[in-house]
């Protein structure tokens, strides 16, 4: 499972009580085959030679390997019209900048900036060069205009193949509400975007005196863009950017510009730097690598229907050393191998074994087993096949996917999506009255995995999930910790429930849901980390906290797992999405008041979130 | 959720309110529960509620009722097969329905609907009409004096009508040899001659009217156990046939207690002095004590307890989680329990181990009632 971006999960910490319980009374001394195969499975994609299945590194094309020689050995076949059951999908795995320079002139001088702390591309740049007159656009930020806070860097101000500075983040000193509005439309792609739309040639973004990280030009970003975003873009540090002001002859030091635009005044806009011309050649170079996608396909039987696919799926991919950035690991692990046994050699298991099964048997519909590269880097493998998905005949009519089932706990099973179609809770309800998992339904199907590449494209879809714990992306996440026999058996479940939409009369129909707060343009924007560690299996009132990251801020406020955040900030927390907009709301280094219940005792507690 | 059926006044509580809420929230259950009910799971996910699950005597069958159809807003009546998952409509569809038992022996289930009743569209459309305006109601329950006794034959799939006076006739069991059925009904009222005073009163509150009635499972025999002022209903026999359990309210139709008698009717004496809405009694398979919900603890705070079958003891509190726990069904085996509650959301059917020595060490351990039993001298 990809990070959920915006709750700053870390998920980590989990009381010690990790008790496996199988749901079948095993015979003592005895494992059933399936158990000790799904064994095999986990222990084989978690190993170390693995080298934690990074997408593109050969580690994941060992895995890959293994996964072909599971599905040649059932009997599965490659999809309609392919000759091998891998299917290669390109990707970025990096960029970096190659010589990006800013090349100036103002008063009959001329002066080139080319070092990297004083000018540097943002990952999603255009690699070119762009000639333009220098204008200074504030925050760069404009809000929808039906938004509470009408807001437009933009308004008055001519832009037009102009070269365009802005200040990083948003105004800072103004409520709550309006920050975390603000915040969703102040990401760093969402201003090039802007910056774009408002007929800009190239943006230079500059992190104000009054931010995080002041002054500093902008690490570029894990990005896995393919291409540029449309327009040159690249961060400037402060001395180059009062520079370029002082050229133009402005009296105000950045800091007096930012300080009175930190109020969020509408009307204390932009102006062009007058005299300034400039040219700003950005040369990013994008690192192309080819990702692996594993499809098996078990055709319907003599007599069956071709109304659609009842697909399932897992990523196969994981982390790698952990140096893309998305690992947790502590600082006495770093650099490990992040075995993902949980995550999510667990899943792969699963629909292997469901595979195996259903090859055995007779199938009145097609089934389709999609083993995915490039998850943990934004879902790259599944959207690729879903991108590719309207040429299929038939098309694919359900999919189910497995994302970390290997930690099943007191029978805790969490299925989520279960809003997308009507027929999953009457699904559930039949499978599970033979399986007896205590089952918590989740209507979202906007995940952070596989399942909602599919269900952006119209398919119904359900995730299955045992829950996040402290091992969650760290070195840590190994096969001894995981619950073999309750990926068995969470597999006969998901074996009975496609057998039960094999022989539906009609396929589940699709149900459009809602999406929730979680949007924006923020992903990259000011995100105050707290180190609290949400638990997305419980539906209650509130945030329960499944832990807290050892020596994160939330650690050091006292909180703990099993706490339930009911107020952040003087704002009611009564879901996950309250809390992401909670978090958006807050100041970096700035005290928060959190209210908290544990063991039924209301509690208060400050909380000083740190920058990220 | 028509075993308790309630007069309006105290109609609230049960299932609108917080069944409409949804996905939200999840209750906090409290450790003591865990002594007696364990690996507590939900049984139910389809349709708006669900509730009402009775067992077959083997275990391998449920049925039960739930709100599944988009076109009917009422309650239609299930048979859930609980060795395949396989779920299958018994009552055909329209209507209202409740209260549904499967004859041992035979696995014909009877039940009460008003699909004979013309009207019954009519009010299908009036009620979806309602909820479609956005407005919401208590749950209340309106002893349609169409209820009509019904029994599906397991053969031959056909419906058999029991039942054909005017009235509520409903809230119908078994007994475990499968040669009685026990339910309530006040037919009786629509047939006499009653005082202006009592026709306005069945107007306004026909369950006042309501009695217990056994038959047997062919229709003949019809025969009135209970001659009280106020609703009697809800009845089951004991696991070894001897005794009737029911709620039995007061005149005002304010609170209930339950009651025992013999198969027959005679001996009928009340278990509990709890002074409270306690309803929905079920004996354990043991014959050791009963099981039931009440809302002792607070107006809007159904939570279920155990009494022993004399009740000499005052009753054991079994849940202690948010919300509505009610209609507790032992399974046969006597170590399991479903009940409803809406402690994840919307009412519907749970399942939990259940721990009959903890439950006795209770009952033990429990003090000596706090008023003496009353006797019913005007039964039979």
């Amino acid at each position: 499972m990809i990070q959920r971006t915006g709750t700053s999960p870390a998920l980590r910490v989990l009381p010690a009580t990790v008790v496996a319980v199988a749901l079948v009374s095993l015979i003592p001394g005895t494992v059933p085959a399936s158990v000790e195969q799904i064994t095999t499975d986990v222990e084989t994609l978690a190993a170390d030679q693995m080298e934690g299945r990074l997408t593109g590194e050969k580690g994941a094309e060992a895995a890959v390997a293994y996964i072909e020689s599971q599905l040649e050995k059932m009997g599965a076949v490659p999809m309609p019209g392919e000759k091998e059951f891998r299917q290669a999908f390109e990707f970025t795995a990096g960029s970096k900048d190659v010589g990006t320079k800013l090349y100036f002139r103002a008063g009959g001088e001329d002066g080139v900036l080319e070092d990297r702390t004083d000018v540097q591309a943002l990952s999603f740049s255009d690699s070119r060069a762009v000639d333009g007159d220098v204008v200074f656009a504030g925050y760069g930020l404009k809000l929808p205009q039906d938004s509470e806070f009408p807001y437009d860097s933009y308004a008055g101000l001519d832009v037009e193949g102009k070269i365009v500075v802005v200040l990083r983040y948003f105004p800072g000193e103004v409520d709550r509400d309006t920050r975390a509005l603000l915040a969703r439309y102040s990401g760093l792609r969402y201003k090039a975007l802007l910056a774009r739309e408002a007929g800009a040639a190239a943006l230079l973004i500059v992190t104000g005196p009054n931010s995080p990280n002041a002054g500093e030009v902008i690490p570029m970003q894990f990005d896995t863009a393919l291409s540029g975003s449309g327009i040159v873009a690249a961060s400037l540090n402060l001395d180059s950017a009062e520079m370029l002001l002082k050229k133009a002859g402005v009296e105000e030091s950045l800091k007096d510009l930012q300080t009175k635009m930190d109020t969020g005044n509408p009307h204390v806009t932009g102006f062009p730097l007058e005299g300034v011309a400039a040219r700003l050649d950005v040369k990013v170079e994008r690192e192309r690598r080819t990702g692996l996608n594993v499809l098996g396909y078990l055709p319907a039987t003599d007599g069956g229907v071709n109304d659609g696919i009842i697909t399932l799926g897992a990523h196969y991919d994981h982390l790698g050393h952990g140096s893309g950035g998305n690992s947790l690991a502590g600082a006495d692990e770093k650099g490990q191998v992040h075995n993902g046994a949980d995550d999510n050699a667990s899943g792969v298991s699963a629909v292997l074994e469901v595979g195996r099964a259903l090859a055995k048997a007779e199938r009145r519909r097609p089934v389709l087993m999609g083993f995915w590269g490039g998850e943990e880097l934004g879902l790259l493998g599944s959207t690729d096949f879903v991108a590719g998905m309207e040429d299929l005949s038939p098309g694919v009519g359900a999919y189910l996917n497995f994302d970390m089932v290997g930690r099943l706990r007191e029978d805790k099973l969490t299925i989520q999506a279960v809003g997308s179609s009507d027929r999953w809770a009457s699904l559930i309800e039949q499978a599970n009255v033979v399986h007896g998992f205590d089952v918590y339904p989740q209507q979202d199907p906007y995940l952070p995995t596989d399942s909602q590449a599919f269900y952006l494209e119209g398919v119904p879809t359900l995730n299955f999930f045992t829950g996040s714990h402290e091992d969650y992306h760290r070195p840590s996440d190994d096969v001894e910790k995981v619950n073999m026999e309750g990926i068995d058996q969470i597999s006969r479940m998901a074996t009975l429930m496609v057998r039960k939409l094999m022989k539906d009369e009609s396929l589940p129909t699709y149900q459009q849901v809602e999406r929730g707060k979680e949007e924006g343009g923020g992903r990259d924007s000011m995100r105050a980390f707290t180190g609290t560690i949400p638990d997305y299996t419980a539906e209650v009132e509130g945030l329960l906290l499944s832990g807290v990251v050892g020596g994160g801020p939330a650690e050091e406020a006292g909180l703990q797992g099993g706490d339930v955040i009911v107020e952040f900030g003087g704002q009611a927390i009564t879901n996950i999405y309250d809390y992401t907009y909670a978090l958006d709301a807050v100041k970096v280094n700035e005290p928060v008041q959190v209210i908290l219940v544990r063991e039924g005792e209301r509690m208060e507690l400050t909380l000083t979130p740190r920058a990220r | 959720m028509n075993r308790l059926a309630i007069s309006l006044s105290i109609a609230l509580v049960v299932g609108a309110g917080s069944a409409e809420a949804g996905a939200g929230g999840a209750k906090e259950t409290g450790e003591e529960e865990l002594q007696f009910l364990t690996r507590t799971r939900q049984l139910s996910y389809e349709g708006l509620r669900a509730g009402e699950g009775y067992y077959s005597p083997d275990g391998t069958k449920m049925v039960f009722q739930s709100e599944r159809d988009p076109k009917n807003p009422f309650y239609q009546i299930f048979e859930l097969d609980l060795t395949t998952g396989e779920t299958r409509q018994v009552s055909p569809g329209q209507g209202k329905t409740t209260c549904a038992f499967i004859r041992p022996g035979s696995g014909d289930i009877v039940f009460a609907s008003t699909h004979h009743d013309p009207k019954s569209e009519q009010y299908q459309k009036e009620e979806l009409e309602f909820r479609a305006s956005g407005k919401e109601r208590r749950y209340s329950w309106d002893y349609d004096p169409e209820m009509e006794l019904y029994v599906e034959n397991h053969e031959t799939g056909e419906l058999t009508r029991l039942t054909h006076a005017k009235g509520y006739d409903a809230e119908a069991s078994y007994s475990p040899d499968g040669e009685w059925i026990v339910f309530s009904s006040n037919h009786h009222a629509y047939a006499s001659d009653l005082s202006e005073h009592l026709k306005k009163k069945l107007e306004i509150d026909p369950s006042y009217f309501l009695d217990l009635y056994r038959v047997r499972a062919d229709g003949t025999d019809l025969e009135r156990l209970t001659v009280v002022p106020g609703y009697d209903g809800g009845p089951f026999f004991s696991f070894d046939g001897k005794h009737i359990v029911w709620r039995r309210f007061d005149e005002e139709g304010l609170t209930a207690e339950v009651w025992l008698a013999n198969a027959d009717g005679s001996e009928a004496r009340a278990v509990t002095s709890f002074g409270a809405m306690s309803w929905a009694p079920y004996v354990h398979p043991s014959g050791d004590y009963i099981i039931f919900t009440s809302n002792k603890l607070g107006f809007a705070n159904f939570e279920l307890f155990i009494v022993d079958v004399e009740g000499t003891k005052e009753p054991v509190r079994v849940t202690y989680t948010d919300g509505f726990d009610g209609l507790p069904v032992p399974t046969p085996d006597g170590n399991g329990m479903t009940w409803t509650t809406n402690r994840r959301g919307s009412s519907q059917l749970f399942t939990a181990k259940w721990n009959h020595a903890n439950a006795l060490k209770a009952l033990n351990e429990a003090p000596a009632r706090q008023e003496l039993p009353k006797k019913e001298s005007s039964s039979k």
